[in-house]
């Protein structure tokens, strides 16, 4: 008896500390357990991961998959450009539709402009000048239509490429370095394409023109929209030309600064009412 | 007052950072590499006088008479830069010189040694000891002399 209770003893002072050590695993699993299969529980842990994971992959979805992305769509549309047809057809048919339709009621306001003057004074002049200058009526009305103006002008010395005076019925970038590229532009293109004779008179861009009229220590550069006729190139040829000798001769003479303002006074002056100008 | 500066010098020695550094625009970046110039523009103020830089970067050659003449014609000041780190860039610099002196009589020209972050004082003393010319030295990267580089100009042309 006492054999036995002294063996209890023992093995209790024995293995006291494994029971111990036991027990708090079996606790430890038995809390694992209940956070596992606890869907709440098991969510507040896993949660916070996984809206790390989403961050990152959003931030990263381009660089990812990005270029997967693309060649799929490019392959797809080469597989299947009938069907990609089909599917756009309607969307860009509909975009040219309403830019048709937005420009034919553009015309027809500037039509009943035109007809509204037919009987007025500046109607008679169109018939007067259709008249004399045996152009069909509606040719003239229709010019009228698309009348060339003046949007900017750049007087800019020849050498160097700087800006002597401007005029603008806007505000532009910065002139100067407007003046600049152009004269790069137009130095580029005569050292490339032409001899040393020959200078660049225009560049054109949809419904802009850069008509540039080359003098000899500077050059003219006069943006225009609309369609250029003969008869406003002929009128600018000499408004250019009349500036150039009265304003711009004696422009040269003067000091720096004012030179620039009897440049930038004569522009206004003379191109201010340019287009209004019969 | 408007003055036009250019910048020339062999291909990749550091014009564009300079001027980038300088000027912190974006303007016509696209034409650098289009036709062989890029316009920028900076506002400086030498002794109360506010001068506008419209600074011509043109694009680099081996030889000076290969860039078009009219981009360098009417410059009133030019900075020349070449690579301290690639003496292909400095072996002519002389010659170079001397074309540009002849084009452009009078002008005022400012030499920089450019890409000195690249190099010890030593073995950078030792170049310019042997091109026996006033040289000053710039770092595009780290910014050092460039802005006094163009203000040393500035104030050349103004005099």
């Amino acid at each position: 008896m006492n054999k036995g209770l002294g063996f209890d003893k023992l093995r209790e002072i024995l293995l006291e500390k494994d029971w111990e050590e036991r027990d708090q695993l079996a606790q430890k699993l038995e809390d694992l357990d209940d956070q596992i299969n606890s869907r709440n529980r098991l969510e507040e842990k896993i949660q916070p991961i996984l809206a790390d994971e989403r961050v990152n992959l959003k931030n990263k979805f381009p660089e990812l998959f990005g270029p997967q992305i693309t060649e799929s769509i490019s392959k797809q549309i080469r597989e299947s450009q009938d069907e990609v047809v089909e599917v756009l057809y309607p969307i860009i048919g509909r975009m040219i539709k309403k830019y048709i339709t937005n420009e034919m009621e553009k015309l027809s306001e500037r039509i009943d402009h035109q007809m509204e003057l037919a009987f007025s004074w500046e109607g008679w002049k169109i018939r007067i000048k259709a008249w004399i200058s045996g152009t069909p009526q509606k040719d003239m009305i229709i010019s009228k239509l698309i009348e060339p103006k003046i949007e900017e002008i750049y007087v800019i010395e020849r050498n160097s490429g700087m800006l002597l005076g401007s005029f603008s019925k806007s505000a532009a970038l910065d002139r100067d370095m407007v003046a600049g590229m152009l004269t790069a532009i137009k130095a580029f293109v005569e050292d490339a394409f032409t001899g040393e004779t020959q200078e660049l008179s225009n560049i054109d861009y949809d419904n802009f023109k850069i008509t540039i009229k080359n003098f000899k220590s500077f050059f003219v550069a006069v943006v225009t929209s609309g369609g250029m006729n003969a008869q406003f190139r002929d009128k600018l040829d000499d408004t250019l030309l009349d500036f150039a000798q009265k304003v711009l001769k004696r422009a040269k003479h003067g000091a720096e600064s004012d030179a620039q303002n009897e440049i930038a006074e004569g522009l206004a002056k003379y191109f201010e009412n340019f287009d209004k100008d019969e | 007052m408007n003055k036009k500066v250019i910048l020339v010098g062999h291909f990749g020695v550091g014009k564009t950072s300079l001027v980038q550094q300088f000027v912190h625009s974006k303007f016509s970046e696209a034409y650098l590499t289009t036709i062989g110039v890029k316009i920028d523009k900076k506002e400086v103020d030498v002794d109360g006088l506010k001068v506008n830089l419209l600074i011509w970067d043109i694009a680099g050659e081996t030889a000076q008479s290969k860039v078009p003449k009219s981009y360098q014609l009417g410059a009133h000041g030019v900075l020349y830069v070449f690579d301290l780190s690639r003496p292909s860039t400095y072996n002519n610099l002389h010659e170079q010189l001397d074309y540009i002196k002849e084009l452009l009589p009078g002008v005022p020209i400012e030499v920089l040694a450019n890409k000195k972050d690249l190099l010890t004082e030593e073995e950078t003393k030792q170049i310019l000891s042997g091109l026996s010319l006033e040289i000053r030295t710039t770092s595009a990267k780290t910014g050092e002399y460039v802005e006094e580089a163009f203000l040393r100009l500035t104030k050349a042309m103004m005099a």
